[in-house]
């Protein structure tokens, strides 16, 4: 056992204590909760050993870069420089803890404060946190936040809209976070085109908030999102879930009336991961600070005048509010933040327009090389797309995608398995590394299926 | 002092991308939608971004650069082993819904993950979706509220704590609704059955609780306490926090709990990063098990050996009654295979993991509060245990009071003070109902040398001029940081010009 330095030296320490045994360090457990056999679990391996078993079952997976892969649902099969990995697994970040030692742990402090920054600047809101899980969680406290805060004066009470296309795994989310507490759903309507009704959203005025994201699951960019906030009014909070990478190109949400701004943070600093870990962007205007969720760095001053950086606004917090917290948020994803801001400084403000203009380009010319398959059309051919765009297939998605697998594409998201009713829909996600032979084999295959079911 | 956004070079200069694969892509985005203000992010190149994160490194504390006893929170070295793992393409590169077939070993590693931590908390089934200790308790609250509602009692409507509990607890309690009803620990710091009694009733949906308590000792009347809720209809439930004490000696489930989450950033080392990523997986008895938060993995015998050679064919499964979704993914998948390495390590042996931390907190624990006698003389005054008992399991808490009635030098002082001699300071000011408290936890990965030279400098410091100490810290990066002022007067973001 390589991790106990103690090891073989037990007798010496508990003599010095005048106990006998490893045994006596446990004596306080009742007898009746004792576990007397060994746990029924498989023998120690050396590192050697568990390198190998890692390498053996994690190579059974397929991974996304071993062949054409258009799936996406919000999360980008991005390319991390390399930089990031090897500096974020610096010891002295990977292995510390919360910085509420600050004299200590200027390093993380400063680093996300400057995080703070560049997600400001990104969304076009004064405040950032230091991250939250991840977009579903994000967009959850972001509800629990705007009833907070608006809730007092809000003419319907506990009610918040959301958008009708937002993806059922995140609204599920959202559903958990909001339930035990009494927050009402309903539903934001979108038209036949897919875009947000704004008649009818003119109903959501003196609600506590609206969600709406943009792009949608659909992965259609909006215009008349930026009218909303006109349309619902100052008593209702506008929260609008974005993806990242596009505000290279799109408005920022700050900049056309939203007082809450979530978001997907992995397409800056980390591969998709199997779902996680990722983190969950938060920015809001100043009216939202006191009720946030999450930590937040402030920038203050030593004992000898000097500049320093440490956690603030911790009042609102679990561990000094406990029941009266904002949030039970703890742990974050602080080191996964951290990587994000050392790829979004990376970027620089011309390299984030750049690779958004390069998702937006292979976006489209996948968009226009899949419809150019007879009886593949767009769901809404007359919307926008930013990564995302979905076609209706003349038979059921799975089948298309079961079909795409075997000739060693993954093709996209069967939209079935969101929505009954769009089962014979496929999402198919784009992104900067997606490249021409990608595009073409995803025509082969898909024409091969379309061949096969329409004969 | 320098910033990122001092770094303001020319455009591209700082990553080089290919160009755009057609040009005009945008043409289709309205005007109105498209950003005309690019963000002020810094323009920076790789050896200035290498230079400016090394030099943050270097003014930042981790278990790395040295002893880390900050209690509660399980600060154990973090096997190398695990990052290199995490970097393969077949957790690094996979997407949550890729088919079932295409990720058969990622599948197959959850599994295991499940059963190992049942098995080690005496649960019937585990999920490994919350991604954080407190997102564990969340989720398992929210399942004994739909478990009490599918049972025709959605008027049970409040939760008790202890007086002594993570402040995760209450908080996570009510997100879910919940009115807490908080118990006074006894004089002796714990559990006060006849407070418990007293608060239980029809009205109780559930205890929090963690065992052993936040000062370290283990509850002795853990089966009793059960009992009295469960006779009151409520549910029992585990804060794992403290999991790494009693690892193989015992288990929630022995002790009567019905739900437990586990921190595989604490007990499975997976790293602290800074405040996060973590992992809370949970894990209920059979009845809660319906509720689960889905998807959760699940195995059948496969016709051939299976892709991953053991004969079984892994697919994700939906809990019957699940109370849907509380991170839209899996879980922090990365979090779990870097635990599942480090579980791998153990096996069997796990309990080993637990005796040595209880060993080295009792060992430390000794040797701070029993200095030799020329050490003692020169000591102004000693604290006090936090809470009376023999032993103590893998933390203990001191209270500074005699000191701070003795010198005017508090808990918070000795802390910082502890800055200076390279350690970081342990857990202050909680549990609450310890006044003065300093919380110390070790953890295994600590050898005999380096916990004897923190109980010397820790004696030491009780014997410094108190001014010294209460002017502390004198040589880290920044002195004693106002955070009053941070407070106050709000700084939240560089202020960039236009």
């Amino acid at each position: 056992m390589d991790q106990l330095p103690n090891l073989g030296r037990e007798q010496e320490m508990l003599d010095s204590m005048g106990l006998k045994s490893i045994d006596d360090l446990f004596s306080d457990i009742p007898e009746e909760v004792c576990r007397s056999d060994p746990l029924p679990l498989r023998g120690p391996q050396s590192e050697e050993e568990i390198w190998s078993d890692a390498q053996r079952l994690l190579s059974v997976n397929i991974d996304l870069d071993s062949r054409p892969s258009f799936l996406s649902a919000g999360l980008a099969r991005n390319f991390v420089p390399t930089m990031v990995s090897m500096l974020a697994t610096r010891g002295e970040f990977l292995t510390s803890y919360t910085p509420y030692q600050p004299e200590v742990s200027q390093g993380m402090l400063q680093a996300m404060w400057e995080f703070q920054t560049m997600v400001s600047e990104l969304v076009g809101l004064p405040v950032s946190n230091v991250s939250m899980y991840d977009a579903s969680t994000a967009a959850a406290e972001a509800i629990t936040c705007a009833v907070r805060v608006k809730g007092r004066k809000a003419t319907q009470k506990g009610v918040v809209y959301v958008s009708q296309f937002v993806p059922p795994h995140r609204l599920s989310v959202i559903e958990n976070y909001t339930k035990g507490v009494g927050i009402e759903l309903r539903t934001l309507e979108h038209n036949m085109d897919g875009r947000v009704n704004l008649e009818a959203a003119a109903a959501a005025a003196g609600s506590c908030a609206v969600y709406v994201e943009q792009p949608n699951a659909f992965g259609e960019l909006d215009e008349g999102i930026t009218q909303l906030k006109q349309i619902i009014g100052e008593k209702t909070a506008l929260i609008v879930g974005v993806d990242a990478v596009s505000l290279g190109i799109v408005e920022a949400p700050g900049n056309y009336g939203a007082d809450i701004v979530v978001g997907e943070g992995q397409p800056f600093g980390i591969g998709p991961t199997a779902g996680g870990p990722i983190y969950g962007l938060f920015a809001c205007k100043k009216d939202y600070l006191r009720m946030m969720p999450g930590r937040i760095v402030g920038k203050t001053l030593d004992e000898d005048g000097k500049d320093a950086f440490t956690l603030t606004l911790s009042t609102r917090e679990q561990h000094i509010r406990r029941h009266r917290a904002t949030s039970n948020i703890c742990s974050n994803e602080t080191l996964i933040a951290l990587m994000g801001a050392m790829h979004m400084a990376l970027l620089g403000p011309e390299g984030l327009e750049k690779l958004a203009l390069r998702v937006a380009a292979t976006t489209e010319a996948t968009k226009q090389a899949v419809t150019s398959i007879s009886r593949v059309e767009l769901v809404d051919p007359e919307t926008p797309n930013f990564r995302e765009f979905a076609v209706k297939l003349p038979g059921d998605a799975a089948d298309a995608v079961a079909h795409m697998d075997a000739a060693g594409v993954l093709g996209g998201f069967p939209m079935g398995e969101w929505w009954d009713s769009m089962s014979s829909c496929l999402l198919i996600g784009c992104d900067e590394r997606t490249s021409q032979s990608d595009i073409d084999a995803l025509l082969v295959a898909l024409s091969s299926w379309v061949e096969e079911v329409s004969a | 002092m320098s910033d990122i956004f001092q770094f303001n070079g020319a455009e591209g200069s700082g990553w080089s991308q290919p160009e755009p694969m057609i040009d005009g892509a945008t043409d289709t985005i309205p005007s109105l939608l498209r950003r005309s203000i690019l963000p002020r992010w810094p323009r920076a190149s790789e050896p200035e971004l290498v230079r400016h994160y090394t030099w943050l490194s270097h003014r930042n504390f981790g278990i790395d650069t040295g002893f880390y006893p900050l209690g509660s929170c399980t600060m154990k070295h973090n096997p190398r082993i695990n990052e290199r793992i995490i970097q393969l393409p077949g957790i690094d590169r996979i997407h949550p819904l890729q088919p079932e077939h295409q990720i058969q070993g990622l599948l197959s590693i959850f599994y295991e993950m499940q059963e190992m931590l049942e098995i080690c908390a005496g649960m019937d089934q585990v999920t490994l979706q919350p991604v954080a200790g407190a997102q564990g308790e969340f989720a398992a609250i929210r399942c004994i509220q739909e478990y009490h509602s599918s049972n025709g009692e959605s008027h049970r409507d409040k939760v008790i704590v202890p007086d002594s509990a993570h402040g995760t607890n209450p908080a996570s309690a009510a997100m879910c609704g919940y009115e807490i009803v908080e118990i006074p620990s006894g004089e002796d710091g714990r559990l006060n059955l006849d407070a418990l009694s007293a608060a239980v009733g029809d009205d109780t949906a559930a205890m929090m609780i963690t065992n052993p308590s936040t000062l370290g000792i283990f509850e002795p009347e853990i089966v009793e306490a059960a009992e009295i809720v469960h006779a009151a209809g409520g549910q029992m439930y585990y804060d794992g926090a403290n999991f790494n004490a009693i690892l193989g000696k015992t288990d929630p489930g022995r002790m009567g709990f019905d739900a437990v989450h586990y921190n595989l950033h604490k007990t499975f080392s997976q790293p602290h990063g800074g405040g996060g990523p973590g992992s809370g997986p949970i894990g209920v008895k059979a009845h809660l098990a319906d509720f689960l938060p889905s998807p959760l993995v699940d195995r059948e015998a496969a016709e051939d050996d299976g892709s991953t050679g053991d004969g079984y064919r892994y697919f994700w499964r939906k809990p019957a009654k699940s109370i849907g979704k509380v991170q839209q993914w899996h879980g922090n998948a990365g979090a779990v295979v870097r635990a599942w390495a480090y579980y791998r390590r153990y096996g069997r042996e796990l309990e080993l993991m637990s005796e040595h931390a209880v060993l080295n907190a009792n060992y430390l624990r000794h040797q701070i509060m029993n200095p030799d006698s020329d050490k003692h003389d020169s000591i102004h005054s000693m604290p006090l245990d936090g809470a009376p008992a023999d032993v103590v399991k893998h933390e203990f808490t001191l209270s500074m009071m005699p000191v701070k009635e003795t010198t005017g030098v508090t808990g918070k002082d000795v802390a910082k003070r502890l800055l200076d001699y390279g350690y970081m300071s342990p857990t202050l000011y909680f549990p609450m109902i310890v006044p003065e408290c300093l919380m110390i936890e070790p953890t295994e990965t600590e050898s005999r040398e380096v916990l004897d030279k923190f109980a010397e400098d820790f004696l030491t410091i009780l014997s410094e001029d108190p001014e010294v100490v209460q002017t502390a810290p004198h040589n880290t990066d920044v002195r004693r940081v106002d955070e009053v002022l941070a407070a106050r007067s709000l700084v939240l973001r560089k202020e960039l010009d236009e």
